[in-house]
């Protein structure tokens, strides 16, 4: 019994670092807007491939068919520069998708909740797995 | 045909093979001109055991083999999970927050891809465990001492569930947001956060690369998050009281093959979690195998814990390279955090006017 409850309890922090909600160097509920929320399609204009966090840059068409640069975080590039990915695995044009929040300052960035290529593929695949232990910092942890 | 010498010598060179092998520090790994261990080199520190004990499991140190084989199998099909496609046609995520809890503050972070925090469980003697911390029995940080349960109310305090809204103006005093000292340091990029660094060293979401490179006279270890680097001096004598830093003060010394280091002299805040400038750390590295420390530590501080803990887990050799890690590099979050931090005041005060 112990040891279904300790897997249950593994599995939900597991789980919380696989649905995206995961700690990083910094407090994304700081940085983003839980009432602004988006979903952008666009071109890949450039990548930044820069700690802390890598950033990705799409230019958007609105409705009306203007045009928006907005730029899209994501986590440390040296992870995937250990699996052989590079800024260069992402190719300027390729059309991709992302879900997110806007920064709370309202420029054209959001944070990468869900960044996929247009038929709904994740873009850099072959993650090796989500979940820090608890180390104390986050007063909502246990 | 073979001479008697032979015949002699290579059984006999088997058995003192054996003996040579099966004496304690020998023949386990490399060794320093000056016969210490030598531990030069990278290890991935990543595991996915705990630092701290699931309550429900007491005090049972040992995981049972079978359970630890859930345990992967968990993990690996959860990440399989976070690798499924979405939905091309998928919506914006909910407004007023998509509810993740912590540091992802109900707007989400990113995609598993980016995180890298191993996939299996440790084992030391060929057990697996349940928890990094080993002692209490229980696996778990201690009781805070009464100024401990203080400070750790005052941070419960001062944290609110993100919703958009400047609701530090609903009291006197500084807010969180005022400027980028009152930010954390792992935002300031000024220590990682998870105590990456510590001392003590914890494995965190990702980036758990550290290089040991040793001298007679110094042991560095370089921590990949966030870029720095513990100069560990070899049989000396701590600094002066007054001069603090915010990885501390390492001095270390071998007690047969084993490394211990000693650091006290921290800032007023240390990478450990609600750990006050009276900090002491001990840790100790010794050699498992080829391929493998073993890395253990005793925490002392009664300011906050009412009694000492301590925690071990191996460090694989690992054939990876350690990135730079730059971190204010492309830093667009402190920006957006106090910038983002003014437009909500004004909005909020705009709307008490109207």
């Amino acid at each position: 019994m112990y040891q279904k409850y300790f897997l249950a309890i593994f599995g939900s922090v597991l789980a919380l670092g696989m649905t995206s909600s995961a700690t990083a160097h910094h407090a994304f509920g700081a940085e983003f807007d839980p009432n602004r929320p988006l979903i952008l399609r666009g071109p890949i204009t450039r990548v930044e491939w820069v700690n802390p966090h890598a950033w990705i840059h799409i230019e958007v068409t609105n409705e009306d068919g203007t045009k928006e640069s907005w730029m899209v975080e994501g986590g440390t590039p040296n992870t995937l520069l250990r699996r052989g990915l590079t800024r260069n695995s992402l190719t300027p044009g390729t059309v991709i998708i992302v879900d997110g929040y806007q920064s709370k300052d309202r420029s054209n960035r959001a944070n990468g909740r869900d960044v996929t290529f247009t038929d709904g593929r994740k873009i850099f695949m072959g993650s090796s797995g989500t979940g820090a232990p608890d180390d104390g910092r986050d007063p909502t942890e246990n | 045909m073979r001479s008697v010498q032979q015949q002699i010598w290579w059984p006999a060179a088997a058995v003192a093979s054996l003996l040579l092998v099966s004496l304690p520090g020998w023949a386990e790994g490399p060794k320093t001109a000056e016969g210490k261990p030598d531990f030069s080199g990278t290890y991935n520190i990543a595991t996915v055991t705990p630092l701290q004990r699931p309550a429900a499991f007491g005090d049972n140190l040992l995981l049972s083999p079978e359970a630890a084989e859930k345990m992967v199998a968990q993990t690996a099909a959860l990440k399989a999970a976070g690798q499924q496609d979405s939905d091309p046609n998928r919506e914006a995520p909910p407004a007023g927050g998509d509810g993740s809890p912590g540091a992802a503050g109900n707007v989400g972070g990113y995609n598993s891809f980016w995180i890298d925090n191993g996939d299996s469980v440790f084992t030391i003697d060929g057990k697996f465990r349940t928890s990094i911390i080993i002692s209490p029995k229980n696996g778990r940080r201690p009781e805070l001492t009464a100024d401990g349960k203080r400070r750790a109310a005052l941070r419960m305090a001062a944290f609110r569930e993100n919703r958009g809204e400047a609701w530090w103006l609903e009291s006197d005093g500084p807010g969180p947001y005022d400027d980028p000292e009152s930010r954390t340091l792992s935002d300031r990029c000024l220590l990682g956060f998870g105590s990456t660094g510590g001392p003590p060293m914890f494995p965190v979401l990702y980036n758990n690369l550290k290089r040991i490179v040793q001298t007679p006279e110094h042991v560095m270890i370089l921590v990949e998050m966030v870029h720095d680097a513990r100069i560990i001096r070899l049989n000396s004598e701590h600094l002066a009281d007054d001069v603090r830093k915010w990885l501390g003060d390492s001095i270390g010394w071998w007690e047969d093959d084993t490394l211990v280091v000693e650091t006290t002299n921290f800032a007023d805040q240390p990478a450990l979690s609600l750990a006050t400038r009276d900090l002491k750390v001990t840790e100790r590295f010794s050699r498992i195998d080829d391929e493998t420390l073993l890395y253990s530590f005793t925490v002392e501080d009664p300011n906050t814990w009412t009694q000492p803990w301590s925690g071990e887990y191996p460090w694989p050799v690992s054939d990876e390279r350690v990135y730079e890690y730059a971190c204010h590099e492309g830093n667009y979050a402190m920006e957006g955090i106090l910038k983002g931090a003014r437009i909500l005041e004004a909005d909020a005060r705009k709307s008490d006017t109207d």
